[in-house]
């Protein structure tokens, strides 16, 4: 794809907006509130899905532009946000559901944040994603499996990861390309 | 796309792969034990060792066998003996019930067995 030649490299040296600034904070907003949104188009979609346990993770993308463009620690929080904004609307907040998007949404942080701070320039947005929804399938698999008490959630495991591997690069990319179109200048806006 | 990001896609879609046969066995609710509930207690056996119990029912013995990874019973002091013609039985959440003598003989492993959802 032509994008990535034209966008920089979002590896951990890249400058991010400074945390304590206004300007951050209004940033992380947006994107929490763009998370929650399409967190919430998802679980429309997610009974027209015919396969069990194929997530589309669309809220992800929210959480790895926030990685790039408000730093890691906010993306946790545009994250966290996320699970409990989109549990509140569709009422399931602090049900199964919650549960399981929160640890999905914890695990994908984790490795997305480590394969950045460990990585550094071998990854791109796209790898992190990828990783991320693959760790977020994992881990809702293994919350599920607690909560069943029952390894019968496994069944779904390796086609899950995978369904969620395609998706995670789909977005990855999908946050390339909305990334190339920010003008290089707000990078460095504090 | 870097370089690294392939490798990693390739390495996750690779363990995906190889861990298909793992998962499918540790999801399939192995049934592992048998729970003799009566008049006597509970007494839990494992299905793998062949084994010949009698436990005391409300109106007399009631003989429970393990082999060949089921367990059936052989003899009991009921009128009908349904239990004894009930089968053997290998999965579970199956059971084999004497009712007159108040004993249940139930396989254990998977705790839902054979149902899909359990509701409290």
């Amino acid at each position: 794809m032509s994008v990535a030649s034209s966008t920089p490299s979002f590896a951990s040296h890249v400058v991010v907006a400074a945390p304590r600034s206004t300007g951050a904070l209004a940033r992380a907003a947006c994107l929490l509130a763009m998370g929650s949104v399409l967190g919430l188009v998802e679980s429309w979609l997610v009974p027209a899905l015919p396969l069990p346990g194929v997530r589309l993770g669309l809220a992800n993308l929210a959480v790895v532009l926030a990685m790039v463009l408000v730093g890691d620690g906010r993306a946790l929080a545009v994250s966290i946000g996320r699970v409990i904004i989109v549990g509140a609307a569709t009422g399931s907040l602090g049900g199964p559901g919650s549960a399981l998007a929160a640890g999905g949404a914890l695990a994908a942080w984790t490795v997305m944040v480590a394969l950045r701070r460990l990585g550094g320039e071998r990854f791109s947005v796209v790898g992190w994603s990828a990783a991320g929804s693959a760790a977020h399938v994992l881990a809702q698999i293994g919350v599920a499996c607690a909560l069943a008490g029952s390894f019968a959630p496994l069944f779904v495991a390796p086609v899950s990861v995978l369904a969620g591997l395609v998706f995670g690069v789909i977005i990855g990319y999908l946050a390339l390309l909305l990334l190339s179109r920010i003008p290089l200048a707000a990078y460095a806006s504090r | 796309m870097t370089k690294w990001d392939r490798v990693l896609v390739i390495a996750i879609v690779v363990l995906a792969i190889t861990a298909l046969p793992v998962a499918t066995a540790l999801a399939g609710g192995g049934a592992n034990r048998v729970v003799i509930t009566g008049p006597h207690g509970r007494t839990v056996l494992p299905i793998g060792v062949p084994r010949r119990v009698t436990v005391e029912g409300a109106l007399g013995p009631v003989e429970v066998v393990i082999s060949d990874g089921a367990a059936r019973v052989t003899e009991s002091s009921c009128p009908d003996k349904l239990c004894v013609r009930s089968g053997p039985i290998a999965a579970a959440g199956h059971a084999v019930v004497c009712a007159p003598n108040g004993v249940t003989v139930v396989v254990g492993g998977d705790e839902r067995g054979v149902f899909d959802a359990v509701v409290r």
